[in-house]
């Protein structure tokens, strides 16, 4: 690892401008590489806020934040998700659905190749899904009786059993590999079709990778990109500013104030799919009441609360799913009225001596958070259990419906709202002992056409009932926070907190 | 000796299975599995059934356990369900970056602390010896997790002299092993300056004085020789402990060794991974533990007379 000094201050005035220009060219045209921008290759190292500890984009942690991350730097996806309903081809050229999107037809783009040159074919793309699903990972969990073929080099075919809208949407998390895959120690010394190729892969510690000359986008314009591994917060803040590190994003809160006084950093937030989500347990006797829940919801003043801790990535929600998600639709704020809530409590005839609120969550930068919701709950007579579990307990518990009251920042994934409303809020799914039967027929209903327009409807009416039955609370949407030090050009956060570099080029190197 | 050796080889062995058994026994107590983990909270039910199947977690422990164990003797550790690879490769792989962190710190503290333990024991009583002695009672005091922050901020943020994370060069060792050299150093001073300072006073040294000796043979000769018997014990102790400590550094400092490894596996119930590493750790204990006492034996005859009783 290199230890770099602090970078000098003039050499950012002439990069800022430039920076947008770079973000703004399409990852599709092959005729704008970031030569554009003065700025040629440069060393940047990255560190996310979570380790890459394994490069099999295929397996148990095919969607681990890590392994996605180093996927999209080394292998390519059929389509890449640009935001809702927004996707791009990457080794897919065009692609189309069947009319109930039970069908969906792939053509390739001709002439990509691994970086060992050999050509990206059809038959690789059926090895690589066939591997997922054999595999039993949490990928092959989106895609539940799905088969694949390929009747010619250039054509894969995918037929799911039931018709599935939000197809492009998980597909977009799959990456194509060559078949060599299977073979044992693959994944040490990949070989890929994407932007970059490994050097080395230290697992969990760090990932070297050198630009792939033949990368069918063009080739990156860095010499080298290194992912680190940085776990301790305070550690990987003082990386960036001295300089040891370039990128690195989902800052806390408490840390951006600091990073945003440094003029080194540019530290900018995009909106993300992630929705600070507490489920309710309906099948909790005290819970079980629409109006209950909705009474706690109101007795909780999430406005102050986001607005103390939360102040630079959270914002007060309007929907389960956020604006960055298909299906997204605004309703109603609750207001805080905690005399209006214990009147409803009453006058459901909540037993307040009796009634303990288990409390589960798993993430320490919860607490906070939860005792700030507990003691607002506690002003209106209402007693709740904070009960902070260690992650593999707590999605035990989880699944087995063991709590009254759930925290968890939920996302969806590839930006549509059907990997989340559509998997979760069913009665088969039964996360959160709520049922309703209208409700999983409006689900069904969008998750069976592939036109746009009226999947949005369907999600707007069922947003509309999972709001006002007050399934959960739906306090607060997350942004995602970047900083970057101003050195980087071309680099452009995205929502989902797993960036590309292939644009990215670093001055003064 | 040789009976001394066997014996105690025959003991670290026993040790190793009930290691090896614990660890067995401990992982799988914990709720939740390496399934569960594996398949994040979108999972459902039938998924998270189908992969405990495949991975063999729903058949009976004590059969997991036999396999487990005939797997172990033939040194075979199982597949990182995480990693995707041999555990035992994975584990060999950070390895070597604690026993070099362990090892630096190690020295540090035995040079530190000999020089510093023996200033203050030839004297008692005089101002370094209880200078020596406070300042020794609040390193000892200072949480490692502090210090190793606190030593981020002055020596990688204000001065910028080294780097605050990551591995591989001298540069980043320096920060890790100090912060864990730290109470290391405060033990060794404090135990070399009470078996100084006791030794001073027995009847041989008088003897050697009236020899004619000068004061650092005294020392060097006869002093240092008879009160480093209980501090070879402690180094031999604490290089355990060291290992538990580098846990809490090597996360601190981004330093890929083995202690990072190991909460993670933890934490993502990746059996495999935990066992291989605990079993490691423990055979490293085990040895060093034997080293201090054939060192020890060597050093007091009478230890290797009592051990043939």
């Amino acid at each position: 690892m290199t230890f770099h000094a602090r970078r000098s201050l003039s050499l950012i005035a002439g990069t800022v401008a430039l920076l947008t220009v770079a973000a703004a060219c399409s990852s599709d045209d092959p005729s704008s590489p970031t030569g554009e921008s003065g700025a040629t290759g440069g060393d940047l190292t990255v560190a996310g806020p979570i380790p890459i500890e394994n490069l099999d984009p295929h397996g148990a942690a095919s969607l681990d934040a890590g392994t996605q991350l180093a996927a999209r730097a080394i292998f390519s996806q059929l389509v890449v998700s640009n935001g809702p309903g927004e996707f791009e081809g990457e080794l897919a050229e065009s692609w189309e659905p069947n009319a109930d999107a039970s069908v969906w037809t792939f053509t390739l783009r001709e002439g990509v190749e691994f970086s060992d040159g050999t050509p990206v074919t059809a038959t690789d793309v059926v090895a690589s899904f066939d591997r997922v699903m054999a595999g039993e990972g949490p990928l092959a969990g989106n895609f539940g009786g799905y088969t694949v073929a390929a009747p010619d080099e250039t054509t894969v075919v995918f037929t799911s059993p039931t018709p599935d809208a939000a197809f492009l949407g998980k597909i977009s998390s799959f990456f194509v590999t060559p078949q060599a895959a299977a073979d044992e120690g693959f994944f040490q010394d990949p070989i890929g079709s994407g932007p970059f190729v490994v050097e080395s892969f230290e697992a969990g510690a760090s990932l070297q990778l050198v630009p792939n000359p033949g990368y069918w986008d063009g080739e990156p314009t860095l010499d080298t990109l290194e992912f680190q591994s940085i776990p301790e917060v305070a550690a990987r803040m003082t990386a960036l500013q001295t300089g040891e590190v370039d990128v690195t994003w989902s800052m806390p809160d408490d840390q951006i104030a600091a990073l945003k006084s440094d003029t080194n950093l540019t530290v900018e937030n995009v909106p993300s799919p992630g929705v600070m989500t507490m489920w309710m347990n309906a099948s909790t006797p005290a819970l079980a009441d629409p109006a209950v829940r909705r009474a706690l919801w109101q007795a909780v003043d999430f406005e102050a609360i986001i607005g103390s801790l939360y102040p630079e990535t959270g914002s007060a929600a309007d929907s389960p799913i956020s604006p960055a998600v298909l299906g997204y639709a605004p309703q109603e704020p609750v207001q805080y009225d905690p005399d209006a809530a214990k009147a409803a409590l009453d006058a459901a005839g909540f037993d307040y001596e009796n009634t303990v609120i288990r409390w589960q969550f798993s993430q320490a930068n919860f607490r906070n958070f939860v005792d700030a919701v507990v003691s607002d709950l506690a002003e209106i007579g209402v007693t709740v259990e904070p009960l902070e579990k260690e992650q593999a307990v707590f999605l035990d518990d989880l699944l087995a419906l063991n709590w009254d009251m759930n925290l968890q920042q939920l996302g969806s994934q590839g930006f549509d709202a059907a990997t989340n409303l559509g998997r979760l809020y069913t009665c088969e799914a039964n996360r959160m002992g709520y049922c309703n039967e209208e409700l999983d027929q409006i689900l069904a209903q969008a998750g069976s056409t592939s036109d746009t327009a009226q999947r949005e409807e369907l999600y707007a009416q069922a947003i509309d009932i999972i709001w006002n039955d007050a399934v959960g609370m739906y306090p607060m949407f997350v942004e995602q926070p970047y900083a970057w030090r101003t050195s980087v050009e071309g680099f452009s956060p995205v929502p989902d907190g797993l960036p590309y570099f292939d644009e990215v080029a670093v001055s003064g190197d | 000796m040789t009976y001394f050796i066997a014996k105690r080889l025959a003991i670290g062995l026993l040790t190793i299975w009930g290691v090896v058994t614990a660890v067995f026994v401990v992982v799988r107590l914990a709720p939740g599995d390496q399934a569960t983990v594996a398949l994040g909270p979108d999972a459902s039910a039938a998924e998270i059934e189908a992969l405990r199947h495949t991975l063999g977690l729903d058949r009976p422990v004590i059969l997991q356990y036999l396999s487990y164990l005939g797997d172990v003797v033939r040194l075979d550790f199982g597949e990182s369900y995480r990693f995707g690879r041999p555990a035992m490769d994975q584990v060999l792989e950070r390895f070597p970056a604690t026993v070099q962190l362990t090892l630096a710190a190690t020295t540090i503290a035995i040079l530190a602390g000999l020089v510093l333990g023996v200033l203050a024991g030839k004297n008692p009583g005089s101002l370094l010896d209880r200078a020596v002695s406070t300042v020794t009672l609040a390193l000892q005091a200072l949480p490692p997790f502090w210090v190793g922050i606190m030593f981020i901020l002055i020596f990688a943020l204000q001065l910028q002299v080294l780097p605050s994370a990551g591995g591989g060069s001298f540069e980043n060792l320096v920060l890790p092993a100090a912060t864990l050299s730290i109470p290391f150093t405060a033990l060794v001073a404090r135990m070399t300056r009470s078996g100084v300072a006791e030794t001073m006073s027995e009847a041989f040294v008088q003897t050697a004085r009236s020899k004619g000796l000068t004061e650092t043979q005294v020392l060097s000769g006869h002093v240092l020789k008879n009160s480093l018997i209980p501090v070879v014990t402690v180094v031999g102790l604490q290089v355990g402990t060291l290992l538990g400590g580098a846990v809490i550094i090597e996360t601190v400092f981004a330093w890929p060794g083995l202690g990072s490894l190991l909460v993670g596996a933890v934490g993502n119930r990746d059996y495999a991974v935990v066992q291989a590493a605990t079993v490691l750790i423990a055979v490293c204990v085990i040895v060093l533990n034997l080293a201090a006492d054939i060192v020890n034996a060597k050093l007091d005859p009478r230890i290797r007379l009592e051990a043939r009783r």
